[in-house]
């Protein structure tokens, strides 16, 4: 075995060095050829083809954005926007993890709620969204309480899962060996289903975007939600298109940040692919 | 317990664990409950190295579970140094099948993992990392998550993260059963090296006879389901042992010949 290694470890570097990053820098061309050609298609169809009052065009977009962003309108909105992701979203994350974790430890809690929590589950929750509004008004809380609601269930669920795939075993040893409460709870239990736990976080990002823009389609006087809305009645499509894209790097950055924690707590796992120690 | 009978009470003190007529049923969906033990009672005493032979499934590791308080007893009791075993006992350490090292932890984490929980000082806990480390052969490998681990290194880590905290009582279930021949070998050859130091009561549950008859001072046999205590066999083998050349060894033959003998009659039944 130990002799093999060094040959297939050549054998790999120098498919790298050759074959595999000529096939990479195919791929990245590709791609860049595929998205860039898109934008061509999209300008020239807007001049020859199809009405830019309806579709807009890249440039109008880049324009519009600048402008947006020059004025300081667009990052008030993004500013509000993103200030009813950061409260509703940490809080249902927490109380989603807490409650999946309550249920899998309680067998009482999970067979009274279980049925509970499940017809909850079936409510369409954007449809929420007007009630919120009714309860809380058209400031940001209305908007933190729907971007709460569709976190929060799709990390509960996650963790429940977690908790029912733990296995006992694990715990029964760590009990064994003296843990008790928060030592079993965040040393133990936590980490042994910690790859659910950020499934759910992790599929709840988008989720908290839509609950704070749906809130704001809604009824509010600002956010990126209200600004897409605002300008789609008044037929300004490339500001739609401004507030469409900003969503959308919210949504990636917020998942580049999680996928970094991520990787940093589930290091265990990532680390198991790379090497493997024979004897 | 009487005043008069002082040399029974004395004795009964060096005992560490007494089994005591004990009964384990357990609720099976359909037919009500299944008999897994059946009045079993043992003795075992400081220091010994007890293996536990039996056909498989007669609920060998249920005893184990049992006496480290992990499932409830249906009958009798089990006294763990006097004292009656009712909930966890965490004065036990716990080997089970499957190495089930924390896979989240590091090596050193897993088997600090013990220690943290007991009163132990910094350098305490330090010097008896190292030791145990290296008594296993894993000194190197400290940062190393169990999933770069092979399947002798880990078994060798969940083993001295038993030891680690030094509880007076370490339970063994079947741990080296999945390993291959010659690594089961040297993993024997190591505990048993361990053990002379330490000197813990080790019980240990297997299938396989010559492992029960290498390891042990006293070879318990059980009986096909409900499992009954049906032999107790004595191995004089002097200690040190080598593991290598076990048949080689006086006594070994004469012990292995009467386990057999009696161990036969628990296979034919489960072959009908």
């Amino acid at each position: 075995m130990t002799i093999e290694a060094p040959t297939t470890d050549r054998t790999i570097a120098a498919e790298r060095s050759g074959f595999i990053s000529k096939r990479r820098v195919w791929i990245v061309l590709l791609r860049v050829a595929i998205v860039g050609g898109f934008f061509l298609l999209w300008q020239i169809a807007s001049q020859r083809w199809i009405d830019a009052f309806l579709i807009s065009s890249p440039s109008r977009i880049v324009i519009s954005m600048i402008a947006g962003f020059r004025s300081g309108e667009l990052i008030q909105h993004c500013w509000v926007t993103l200030q009813e992701i950061a409260i509703g979203f940490p809080a249902g994350v927490i109380l989603g993890i807490g409650l999946g974790y309550a249920f899998g430890r309680s067998r009482l809690l999970a067979e009274i709620f279980e049925p509970i929590i499940i017809a909850l589950n079936g409510i369409p929750r954007t449809a929420l969204a007007p009630l919120f509004i009714v309860w809380l008004g058209i400031g940001i809380w209305s908007k933190v309480g729907v971007v709460f609601l569709l976190t929060f269930f799709l990390n509960f669920f996650n963790t429940y899962a977690g908790m029912r795939q733990l296995d006992q075993e694990y715990v029964d040893l760590a009990r064994l060996m003296g843990a008790r409460g928060w030592r079993l709870t965040f040393r133990v239990i936590l980490p042994a289903i910690s790859p659910y736990v950020f499934t759910g976080i992790r599929t709840s990002i988008p989720f908290a975007v839509i609950g704070a823009i749906v809130g704001e389609f809604v009824a509010a006087t600002e956010g990126v939600g209200f600004f897409i809305r605002q300008a789609a009645g008044l037929f300004r499509t490339a500001d739609v298109f401004v507030g469409i894209i900003v969503l959308m790097f919210m949504v990636i950055a917020m998942d580049k940040i999680a996928e970094l924690i991520e990787r940093r707590a589930l290091q265990w796992q990532a680390q198991s692919e790379h090497i493997t120690i024979q004897g | 317990m009487e005043p008069t009978r002082q040399g029974a009470v004395a004795a009964r003190d060096d005992l560490v664990i007494r089994v005591e007529e004990v009964t384990k049923a357990f609720q099976t969906p359909d037919r009500g409950h299944m008999v897994a033990l059946e009045n079993i009672s043992l003795n075992i005493p400081y220091g010994e190295f007890i293996t536990i032979v039996g056909p498989s499934g007669c609920g060998k590791s249920t005893l184990l579970k049992l006496i480290a308080g992990l499932t409830p007893i249906s009958g009798g009791r089990i006294l763990y140094q006097g004292e009656e075993v009712q909930e966890l006992n965490t004065k036990v350490g716990y080997v089970p099948q499957e190495s089930k090292l924390f896979p989240w932890l590091t090596l050193e984490e897993n088997v600090a993992f013990g220690l943290d929980s007991k009163r132990y000082s910094r350098e305490e806990r330090e010097r008896q990392l190292k030791h145990f480390i290296a008594l296993a052969g894993l000194s190197g490998f400290e940062k190393y998550y169990p999933a770069q681990l092979s399947g002798g290194m880990s078994k060798r880590a969940s083993i001295i993260r038993a030891l680690a905290y030094e509880p007076p009582v370490i339970l063994m279930d079947e741990p080296f059963g999945p390993l291959d021949a010659q690594t089961r070998m040297v993993l024997q050859d190591e505990l048993l090296k361990i053990w002379e130091q330490k000197r813990q009561t080790i019980l240990f549950v297997t299938h396989d006879l010559v492992e029960a008859v290498a390891l042990a001072d006293r070879v318990v046999v059980m009986t096909h389901r409900p499992a009954r205590v049906k032999d107790v066999i004595e191995v004089p083998m002097k200690r040190p042992r080598n593991i290598f050349e076990i048949h080689r060894q006086e006594g070994f033959d004469e012990a292995y010949g009467r386990l057999w003998n009696i161990f036969r009659h628990e296979l034919n039944i489960g072959t009908h």
